[in-house]
């Protein structure tokens, strides 16, 4: 279960994140959308523990992010923000690596890389240096050290950026199946459509708050809305055409 | 936490080692220093040995009206050839190195006993000329000290009267002065090396890392951020080693080769004292490798971090440059002094001495110290937020 409660963040002068708070929990996906610049990825920086709140507190599994730091760690697996590669070491190399900063190794750790290779279809560029690696094979390799210490909880920054449609659907595919695992998902997007595709819980954030949360239906409900992009648009105050 | 750093360490070594700039860095730069040293070496004592005693050529102009000298520069060794003619201009373009030139008035000055000039033109800007031209100024004097001893003999003196000091050359080093210059060239070159071997991992495994986008991820990993930097702080170190050994092992190999097996080279650069620089050299590393981590880990990007970091190990050597022209006397508080304290230590060793067990252990205590502080100013910048930003 991943925790926000309150979260304030801000850099020098601009107040990223503004008391935001919201819950995700095991065994469900939960879909943090908001506009461009409405603290999506502050919120989960502090959650994955590189950021700390200036106030507020942000929780895993009861942990909290700061002082249990270490901890949070262990049981959380993510996609960040950024997602480089070393180029100079081999797809399976880079989750072996992961692996044992987890303090895995020996033949189990082995047997798990080889799992993953499986899973997510690496086979093909898994033992090749990854200079040169496509979006979608760099994507994969990311999703794989995030995955390879099975942890509870599973953080993704925009997981489908700049994947074409394919790509997109084995990630999604992947997320409902930890999903069905009884883990706790929780990935930010701004694309509607895959939101509402894969979550069963919404939260938008705007301007640094939650604005609204719920299931689809609860949200559509509450804004009496009829589609989520409309509920989007009323509740995060942007004008509907803008342009 | 070391079992992780150890990961760590062996990650970046392994993904350095697969880098052509980080082993370009660590194997092939150390050698430049000793290469242009043996060249050096090569160039000076090949001036000394080509021309020794006895294996004078002279070219002479107006040979002809000074027999009696050609005679004696002639039992001496020296083999005359005639100049051809406007001798100046021959070596003002470097053609010949030196000609004597007698004038028409030396036989008269001579038969009267007047002093009889003799003109010597040399091109002092040429280095290659001056032991030649030394041995022909000895030669002419010999000459003329022999024939003034004997005029006054003839007229019943004791020549050692006209002789009233003798000079005797005591040379107080084991080996020769132009040797001392080039072991003393050894102490910088090392210098340079100790803060240039790790530098491209240092910025490769903070800025660069930043840079590629993976420093992040790989900070949500159960690892403390200290443990972090010291596993990199390590590999860039053994880096920093294999650099400075690399760079001894060629100083041993050039120094046989150019000055020759049982020469002051050969013999100061021994085991001992390479195993005695390299020690000494340790906390200096340690120092060299804590400040590029904390310089990659405060610049922006890659390339701001190169470009503080290519100029930083000219500072450290530049003392060490100029010791060799102008030594100083060690005094204690110097050893406190990292890099400074180390080119000296280096110094002593390279004249064939041991430095005293007091001022290296300062030394070495001292830079230690320092880089201990230096270490723990990195942990801290990498513990701040900024890390994944730069700055």
């Amino acid at each position: 279960m991943i925790e926000a409660d309150g979260l304030i963040k801000s850099f020098q002068s601009v107040r990223a994140l503004d008391g935001a708070g919201f819950i995700a929990r095991d065994g469900e996906v939960t879909g943090l959308i908001g506009p461009n610049g409405a603290g999506k990825t502050t919120a989960l920086r502090i959650l994955y523990t590189v950021m700390r709140p200036d106030a507020g507190a942000a929780r895993v599994d009861g942990l909290d992010t700061v002082a249990d730091r270490r901890k949070v760690q262990e049981r959380v697996g993510v996609l960040p923000d950024s997602l480089g590669l070393y180029p100079r070491l081999t797809g399976r190399e880079h989750i072996r690596y992961y692996g044992r900063l987890h303090g895995l190794g020996g033949n189990s750790l082995e047997r798990r890389i080889d799992e993953l290779i499986e899973l997510l279809d690496m086979g093909e560029f898994a033992d090749r240096r990854a200079k040169g690696f496509s979006k979608g094979q760099t994507r994969k390799v990311t999703l794989a050290r995030a995955l390879v210490h099975e942890p509870p909880n599973l953080m993704l920054d925009e997981p489908t950026n700049g994947l074409d449609i394919p790509s997109s659907r084995a990630v999604h595919k992947l997320i409902r199946r930890i999903r069905d695992q009884g883990r706790c998902v929780l990935f930010c997007s701004h694309i509607m459509q895959e939101v509402a595709a894969i979550s069963e819980r919404i939260v938008v954030i705007a301007k640094g708050r939650v604005v609204a949360a719920g299931t689809q239906g609860e949200l559509l409900a509450q804004t009496g809305q009829s589609d989520l992009e409309e509920m989007f648009l009323s509740v995060t105050g942007a004008p509907a055409e803008s342009w | 936490m070391w079992r992780r750093v150890i990961v760590v360490f062996a990650k970046e070594v392994v993904d350095n080692i697969r880098d052509r700039r980080s082993l370009l860095l660590a194997l092939v730069y150390p050698l430049m220093g000793p290469v242009l040293l043996g060249v050096m070496i090569a160039l000076v004592t090949g001036m000394v040995l080509a021309y020794p005693r006895g294996h004078v050529r002279l070219w002479v102009q107006g040979g002809e009206f000074a027999p009696e000298l050609m005679a004696f520069l002639e039992d001496e060794g020296a083999t005359i050839r005639t100049a051809p003619d406007d001798p100046e201009a021959h070596v003002r373009r470097g053609r010949l190195k030196h000609v004597v030139v007698i004038p028409e008035t030396f036989r008269s000055e001579f038969a009267a006993q007047r002093p009889a000039t003799v003109k010597l033109f040399v091109n002092s800007s040429r280095l290659s000329g001056l032991v030649a031209v030394n041995q022909t100024i000895d030669l002419l004097e010999a000459y003329s000290r022999e024939v003034g001893g004997r005029r006054l003999a003839e007229r019943g003196v004791d020549p050692q009267v006209a002789q009233p000091v003798t000079i005797e050359n005591v040379s107080v080093t084991r080996g020769t002065h132009l040797g001392d210059l080039f072991l003393l060239m050894v102490p910088p070159f090392i210098i340079f090396t100790v803060f240039m071997g790790g530098v491209y991992l240092a910025i490769d495994t903070t800025s660069g890392e930043r840079e590629r986008g993976s420093l992040e991820p790989l900070l949500i990993n159960p690892i403390e951020r200290t443990g972090l930097m010291l596993g990199k702080f390590m590999a860039a170190l053994l880096f920093t080693a294999v650099a400075v050994i690399v760079q001894l092992i060629a100083f041993k190999i050039i120094f046989y080769f150019a000055g020759g097996a049982g020469s002051t080279f050969d013999r100061n650069l021994g085991p001992g004292a390479m195993l005695g620089i390299f020690m000494v050299a340790l906390p200096l590393m340690m120092l060299a490798v804590a400040v590029q981590v904390i310089i990659a880990t405060v610049t922006r990007s890659f390339k701001e971090a190169q470009t503080y970091l290519g100029l930083l190990p000219l500072v450290p050597a530049i003392p060490g440059m100029a010791l060799v022209f102008a030594p100083v006397q060690e005094q204690t508080w110097m050893m406190t002094l990292p890099a400074f304290s180390q080119t000296l230590v280096f110094g002593t060793f390279m004249r064939g001495e041991v430095p005293g067990l007091g001022p290296t252990l300062v030394s070495m205590s001292a830079t230690a110290l320092v880089a201990l502080l230096l270490v723990a100013l990195a942990a801290w910048l990498y513990e701040r937020e900024q890390l994944i930003f730069g700055g």
